[in-house]
């Protein structure tokens, strides 16, 4: 399937519990704040929203990293651009 | 059918109930909180504060959450008993008995007070602090004469310079040790916390305590070991008190907090616990460990669920905890008590705006914090994560010349 993951820079407050869930998809840089990968790759840079290829599996992790945040700063999006997390 | 019992519907006991409902569809699940909101975001707080998001974003669940999924939910109720022989427990107010089959305990922990409490002093714990906050504050919109007063030098004292910087408030800080989290910091990583909150003016008193709150309805004056200060509010965070007597009436071992082991299990049968409550063994060191965060708090609750649901999971995360205080980041990952080290590794010095301790035990990682970055918190991560033996290393580590990464 195929989803976007987006990270607002102003809510997230760099407590890493997605890193600590879905690594592949989400590490820090250098502000402390959560930036999104493709898979453990960074093709284009550093960027806080990304569209991606993932299995139900994938998903699976991605959005309890998600549901984990303290500050709901992750956002998920269906590939007809719904928002699927959190919930409206 | 089960009977699940979940004292404390924070994080970590609301995210167990979750756990247990995804893998028994038929349990009776009850969830007993002192609140009477449905599960907030504590984190979520400041922002709010801030203006940054509206009130009903910090909420996690919503009203009709609870009953789809079969969670009878006892809000504004406390538990005074455990009878861990005939396995139930007793409601405060109700006065009834309630029995369970699993008892997980998930009761936190709540701010340490002040004594005199007239209207202008402040809490941040929960929702309802946050609201008292705001209305304090809009109180004192535009009024050049108020000013603000900080107690404590620690995570929520951070959270309130930040607020009333915010705010545009002249701000003094007091705090009983010679810097913020004297304990855990040493002299350098300090002093660079003291520099940048003072460099935002605000007035530093370290090494101060309270005497006395001074007003008779509202607040007029501190009353400090250096002198008096004035305020309009003051904003407390001199750390967590946890009640344990009513747990180990009931026969439950404490320590600092209910101690389990790496199963959150306690040593009475079918009792668990979770959270900023608990006193756990960290399956990544085989020391005790207390939590106190978030993170922590919600992947407790997912795998003490799993496990009262039949499915026994160990706990394991390096947990850590990221803040900052006018724009220095401030981490702490793993544990950063000095008693549970045999050598403390400082590398960095503050004119550098950059400070690392390394929490080392039989030449192994086991803590750190850093003041002023972020740079080598995966890596150091990691090092604690695999307990990677750093002997060969241990005369290089105070360099700062050795990338931390270099070690594998």
């Amino acid at each position: 399937m195929k989803i976007k993951v987006k990270v607002d820079p102003d809510l997230c407050i760099g407590a890493a519990s997605c890193v600590t869930i879905a690594p592949e998809t989400f590490q820090l840089n250098d502000e402390n704040l959560a930036v999104v990968l493709d898979h453990g790759e960074e093709m284009g840079g550093r960027v806080y929203e990304r569209e991606m290829e993932v299995t139900a599996e994938e998903y699976e992790m991605i959005l309890l990293g998600a549901q984990s945040c303290p500050t709901l700063a992750i956002f998920i999006f269906d590939e007809a651009g719904e928002q699927v997390f959190p919930e409206a | 059918m089960t009977r699940y019992v979940i004292i404390g519907a924070g994080i970590a006991g609301t995210t167990a109930a979750e756990e247990i409902r995804k893998r028994d569809e038929t349990g009776e699940i009850v969830l007993i909180g002192e609140e009477e909101h449905t599960l907030y975001s504590r984190v979520l707080l400041p922002h709010y504060i801030k203006s940054k998001i509206p009130r009903e974003k910090c909420f996690l669940k919503k009203e009709t959450w609870y009953a789809e999924k079969q969670i009878e939910y006892l809000r504004g109720e406390r538990v005074k008993e455990i009878d861990t022989k005939n396995k139930h427990v007793v409601l405060l107010k109700a006065g009834r008995e309630i029995p369970y089959d699993k008892l997980l305990i998930t009761t936190g922990g709540e701010p340490r007070g002040v004594e005199e409490n007239p209207r202008g002093v402040s809490y941040l714990q929960t929702l309802d602090d946050a609201d008292h906050l705001l209305q304090l504050l809009a109180e004192v919109a535009g009024n050049k004469e108020a000013r603000a007063v900080v107690y404590g030098g620690g995570f929520i004292a951070c959270e309130y310079l930040n607020i009333f910087k915010h705010f545009g408030l002249s701000t003094t800080c007091f705090f009983r040790g010679p810097w913020f989290w004297s304990r855990v910091l040493d002299e350098e990583s300090g002093r660079l916390i003291t520099e940048t909150i003072e460099k935002n003016g605000v007035i530093v008193l370290s090494e101060t305590t309270l005497k006395g709150v001074l007003g008779e309805q509202e607040l007029a004056e501190i009353q400090t070991t250096r002198g008096e200060v004035r305020a309009s509010i003051l904003g407390v965070g001199v750390g967590l008190e946890r009640d344990l007597s009513w747990i180990t009436d009931a026969g439950i071992d404490i320590g600092s907090g209910v101690m389990t082991n790496a199963f959150l299990e306690t040593n009475a049968p079918d009792v668990y616990s979770a959270g900023d409550i608990v006193e756990f063994e960290d399956a990544v060191t085989g020391k005790p460990m207390m939590g106190g965060n978030w993170t922590n708090a919600l992947m407790q609750g997912r795998a003490v669920g799993k496990t009262m649901a039949g499915e026994r999971t160990e706990y394991r995360l390096v947990t850590s905890y990221a803040t900052n205080v006018f724009g220095l980041e401030i981490i702490f990952v793993g544990d950063t008590r000095r008693e549970s080290s045999d050598e403390v590794v400082v590398r960095g010095e503050r004119s550098s705006g950059y400070v690392v301790q390394l929490f080392l035990s039989k030449n192994r990682l086991i803590g750190a914090t850093l003041i002023g970055g972020n740079a080598d918190r995966m890596t150091i991560i990691k090092l604690i994560d695999q307990q990677i033996d750093l002997g060969l290393w241990r005369e290089k580590l105070s360099n700062p010349g050795l990338s931390l990464k270099e070690i594998n």
